[in-house]
């Protein structure tokens, strides 16, 4: 397991953060996810071996967003 | 990586229809909110027209704030919810169409859901209400606490609009246990999961059910408390179904002209809010005390305009009416101590509240009667500013 921070500068509202850590329930190999808009970044928690930094950017925007690894 | 494919099931048609019912109802208030004041009046209830005016800011602004901060996530949650009674329903009837009682289904959680968040706010207004009876907000707490929410309003619909990123301090973000939460029980299949969801935005209110809160703690009452934040919810409602519909059926796009509209909204309420605060601050810079001079009179008979002011020596008169304090501009001798008579007479709106800032000076005026004020000696040319205890109707003696 890693730790890895994204940062989320489209992000409006509290809510945007709500929808990113809903990203838990769909992506395989996705530990934990906290997202805060204040700090417009999220930081993931996933199994390396089954998710690459790449596929979370894409699911990220498939939720609206675009990210950018810190 | 592994998505699970999501359909919204939410039926456009049931959605819709109810959507557009409502907002028929809410353009309609809307409409004839100028008019309010007479059905204020004729209810021949002040306790009728709070309510009335708190069914009205849920229904056509409640709502909308609402939407801001907590309606996109239920709503994603409801769609969750819906789509896995989709399934089910898919599932069980594998070689049918989808029949009618499926249609139910999707409505049914929104109204469970919105049963569930009309008691649990009418809930907390009686324990508002029941804080409230052990503290007595004073008309200046009352104004710093407007003013604080004025701000709040303001720098929301500043973060609304994307003025600037240090904007987005302007919102709370509530504990990722709670969110977690709450994302975690929508994934029920229940029919307790709507209710639990509905209960749960509680934890989330946004400013203008904030507002309303504060409200309630200053009834001082359970059930004065407990039906103000009920007639708010109940407004707020019809919201929620067209912010189901919104999210689900029509997408992002409109999404964010419905936010743009909602920004509108919140900001010219945070203003109205601030301004509010200020008048009962007896700010002289306030918008309505700038203004005052600028716009003539209106809702005032012509025997009330006409009426002398003074009625004896030393003595002067203001007329306390539901629209407001006529008339808005005194004029009163300088140097020597004087009577000012309030005179109301069948008044059941906020304006019996009456508050002389700079005087400390703070009555509840009988709905019909006449209560007298000394004012002291004013150095001429000065202004005693005078306002009712919401900053919403407001007025000025003039000393010369």
């Amino acid at each position: 397991m890693i730790k890895k921070t994204f940062k989320i500068p489209d992000m409006t509202c509290t809510n945007c953060a709500m929808k990113l850590e809903s990203l838990e329930d769909t992506l395989e190999g996705v530990k934990k996810i906290n997202a805060s808009y204040h700090r417009f970044e999220m930081v993931v928690e996933y199994d390396e071996s089954k998710l690459t930094d790449e596929q979370i950017i894409t699911a990220v925007k498939r939720k609206g967003y675009q990210a950018v690894a810190a | 990586m592994t998505y699970k494919k999501r359909k919204s099931s939410i039926d456009p048609v049931i959605i819709v229809t109810l959507g557009v019912v409502f907002v028929s109802i809410a353009i309609a208030l809307f409409v004839f909110q100028p008019n309010l004041t007479s059905i204020n009046f004729a209810s021949g209830s002040g306790v009728m027209s709070q309510l009335i005016v708190a069914f009205i800011t849920g229904i056509t602004t409640g709502g909308l704030s609402c939407l801001a901060v907590q309606g996109g996530l239920l709503a994603s949650s409801l769609a969750h919810q819906f789509e896995q009674d989709y399934l089910e329903q898919a599932v069980k009837n594998k070689r049918k169409k989808q029949s009618s009682a499926s249609r139910s289904n999707s409505a049914f959680p929104i109204f469970l859901f919105l049963v569930a968040k009309i008691i649990a706010y009418t809930l907390l207004g009686a324990l508002l209400g029941w804080l409230g009876s052990f503290l007595t907000l004073s008309p200046m707490t009352r104004a710093m606490l407007m003013i604080a929410i004025g701000i709040f309003m303001v720098g929301s619909a500043l973060r609304m609009f994307n003025v600037h990123p240090i904007f987005r301090y302007f919102s709370i973000e509530p504990p990722k246990f709670i969110t977690r939460y709450i994302r975690r029980t929508a994934k029920g299949t229940d029919t307790f999961t709507p209710l639990f969801l509905g209960a749960l935005t509680v934890f989330i209110p946004c400013g203008i059910t904030q507002a309303m809160m504060a409200t309630a703690l200053g009834t001082g009452s359970i059930a004065m408390g407990a039906a103000l934040m009920l007639a708010f919810t109940l407004g707020t409602s019809p919201v929620f179904f067209i912010v189901a519909y919104l999210t689900t059926e029509l997408g992002s796009r409109l999404e964010k002209f419905f936010m743009r509209f909602v920004a509108i909204v919140v900001l010219i309420l945070g203003f109205v809010t601030l301004d509010g605060g200020l008048n009962v601050l007896g700010f002289p810079l306030s918008f309505q005390n700038l203004t005052r001079n600028l716009i003539p009179s209106e809702n005032i008979s012509s025997s009330q305009a006409n009426s002398p002011q003074v009625i004896a020596d030393g003595e002067l008169v203001l007329n306390v009416n539901n629209g407001g304090y006529f008339p808005r501009t005194l004029k009163a001798p300088a140097g020597k101590d004087f009577t000012l008579n309030l005179v109301t007479d069948k008044t059941y709106s906020c304006a019996r509240d009456f508050v002389i800032p700079a005087l400390d000076y703070y009555e509840l005026l009988p709905d019909t009667g006449i209560v007298k004020v000394t004012i002291p000696a004013q150095a001429k040319g000065s202004r005693l500013f005078f306002t009712c205890s919401m900053g919403m109707y407001t007025g000025q003696i003039v000393f010369e």
